[in-house]
């Protein structure tokens, strides 16, 4: 039977691939383990996450009914643990059914840059010469706008919408990805068991899929968790200039943008939906920060 | 020296002419037609042709984007077409005000960091250090238009002590010691990421420098502690420099929201006023104009790098 070869040489005193893949995310764990401020951000964000996920289950108060003579109470109100808002709404509740678009928001450009971003990468480091050249200089214009200015531009142009906030985002992160992406295929691909796999015949489909993407993935994953939280602070900011989600609809930005005019009234009143996006965002960096000391990646 | 200003400046053209592209490719993505707008709704379809023709619409994208250019060149930047003034006008005054904003900041971040970074890079387990690792974490991750709104919280709201919106008071004369207190909240909030970047980039690289052999010589030597600092500080000046100067074209570029926040009369206000009133030639020649002060400002980074280090000059 012949099957493709993928250039990968069989040895029978190494272990078979599964046991491998087992002890790597076996030491990788205990690696993260041992780190305890990343192991505690890492518990607070899935408490967070998961919050905003069961928001129509756990949140007190309908996110969009509120009473106007009840507006604008502190933290700590009777009935409203975290307050109300400018339309007397539980912020509580908001603040969860908000959540969902606001992790969204970060999570998501992160996803469409990686894939994007890293396809690209990999393409102009493992083909090098002309292709390198189109694809790397042309993303290089890219460099020369400040990062939330090119968003803001983008989606300005493209109109009010979160979709849209995520396409912006999106288009920003995708350079810096393949940067990354293109430099680690570049090590790569002059090592030397490419030039094995190649010599036994292996196709640059299958080079690229079982001995490239294997080499540069952690270093490409670990870059792409440090933008989420950049990501989620600078849709946020998209957001509270009122070119994300239009109201009523709850989102973080969007409800600081709508209390900052009430800051006269109750200064504390911005303090809350701020502190979330600060809290999630803080925490995606340690659990970053976690990952790259477990996978012993220095960037 | 003059061939590597020389080849440096050439390598700016085609950058300068993508950024151009780009943006005017931004306009061209805004959904709906842009005639819709100027036609009142009773128009014929030969006032819709005339109008086309007269804004050039009728021509394909290459020569719209060459006629665009080449009034950008000569300093046109069109119309407002909310606030019927030259956009041109609208922000040269407006940048004046970001690039004071941006100095502000620069001058709190850069200053704070480099005290903080260097000594929490020889006192690793001091409480200074401890606190630098917080700002540094903290920099990073905190939005600083709600970093704005805090201190108008704190500061304006709750103890009265400095203003919150605008560049001076009411009546305050506009004298500088007005700015100043104007400027103090503003420079602190768009400040903050530059603080958490640098300290942390300076403590990892005077950490980095005091391992290396010339500072154990220097120290076998019995230099004093003095003379060491200023090895190290002459030693790492290039990589500080480069980040701080790319640092300082982010404040001027990421200070919308704080401008915003505190109604600082800067591009980022103008650009933010812009998108509600959906005034796109600002918009468009807002991200342009400050993206060339970008470009050129990474530029002067590199001839200064390469100023203070040959190795650079001849890589």
């Amino acid at each position: 039977m012949i099957t493709e070869n993928t250039g990968q040489l069989s040895n029978p005193v190494i272990l078979n691939k599964e046991e491998k893949e087992d002890s790597r995310f076996k030491e990788f764990s205990r690696r993260f383990l041992k780190n305890r401020p990343a192991f505690l951000a890492l518990i607070l964000l899935g408490i967070i996450v998961i919050s905003t996920i069961m928001a129509p289950i756990i949140a007190p108060y309908d996110p969009y009914e509120g009473e106007i003579t009840n507006r604008l109470q502190v933290i700590g109100a009777e009935g409203h643990i975290l307050g109300t808002d400018e339309q007397g709404r539980d912020i509580l509740s908001r603040i969860l059914y908000g959540g969902q678009l606001s992790l969204l928001a970060g999570i998501v450009p992160v996803l469409i840059a990686g894939l994007i971003g890293g396809s690209l990468g990999v393409m102009a480091g493992y083909f090098g010469g002309m292709i390198n050249t189109i694809i790397m200089r042309t993303l290089d214009i890219f460099y020369a706008f400040p990062a939330i200015l090119l968003a803001i531009g983008i989606s300005a142009a493209l109109g009010q919408g979160i979709d849209n906030i995520i396409i912006a985002i999106s288009i920003v992160f995708i350079p810096p990805v393949a940067r990354i992406a293109e430099s680690a295929v570049k090590e790569v691909r002059e090592e030397e068991f490419i030039e094995a796999a190649r010599t036994t015949g292996a196709k640059n489909f299958s080079i690229i899929r079982y001995h490239i993407l294997m080499n540069i993935f952690s270093r490409v994953f670990v870059y792409c968790t440090t933008q989420i939280s950049i990501s989620l602070v600078l849709a946020s900011g998209l957001s509270f200039l009122g070119l994300g989600v239009s109201p009523p609809t709850a989102e973080w930005g969007v409800m600081l943008n709508n209390l900052k005019e009430q800051i006269f009234i109750n200064p504390l009143v911005t303090v809350i939906p701020g502190l979330f996006i600060f809290i999630s965002a803080l925490t995606i960096n340690l659990v970053a920060d976690g990952f790259r000391d477990a996978l012993e990646i220095k960037q | 020296m003059f061939q590597f200003i020389l080849k440096r400046c050439l390598l700016m053209i085609p950058t300068l002419l993508g950024v151009t592209i780009i943006v005017f490719l931004m306009l061209q993505i805004v959904p709906g037609d842009p005639v819709n707008t100027i036609l009142p709704a009773d128009a014929t379809e030969e006032d819709r042709l005339r109008v086309e023709q007269e804004l050039g619409l009728d021509q394909p994208l290459v020569v719209q984007y060459l006629s665009w250019l080449g009034r950008t060149l000569e300093g046109d930047f069109g119309r407002s077409i909310i606030k019927q003034l030259e956009v041109g006008t609208l922000l040269f005054d407006a940048m004046k005000n970001t690039f004071i904003l941006a100095i502000g900041a620069a001058f709190f971040s850069f200053i704070l960091s480099l005290i903080i970074g260097v000594y929490s890079a020889y006192h690793p387990k001091s409480w200074i250090a401890s606190f630098g690792n917080m700002i540094g974490l903290t920099g990073v991750s905190i939005p600083n238009f709600w970093a704005a709104l805090l201190l108008i919280g704190l500061f304006s709201v709750i103890l009265g002590w400095l203003p919150s919106t605008g560049m001076s008071g009411v009546g305050g004369g506009g004298g500088s010691f007005d700015m100043l207190k104007h400027m103090i909240l503003p420079s602190i909030a768009a400040g903050m990421t530059t603080l958490g970047v640098m300290t942390r980039m300076i403590r990892s690289t005077v950490i980095d420098l005091l391992q290396k052999d010339f500072v154990i010589t220097l120290k076998a030597k019995g230099a004093s502690s003095y003379i060491i600092l200023m090895h190290v500080l002459k030693n790492c000046t290039p990589t500080i420099l480069t980040v701080a100067g790319l640092q300082f074209g982010y404040l001027i570029g990421g200070s919308v929201l704080v401008e915003t926040v505190f109604s600082w009369p800067g591009v980022g206000q103008l650009i933010y006023q812009a998108i509600s009133q959906r005034d796109f030639p600002i918009i468009q020649a807002g991200v342009l104009m400050v993206s060339i002060v970008f470009v050129l400002l990474n530029l002067m980074v590199d001839l200064l790098h390469a100023v203070i280090d040959p190795r650079v000059r001849h890589a």
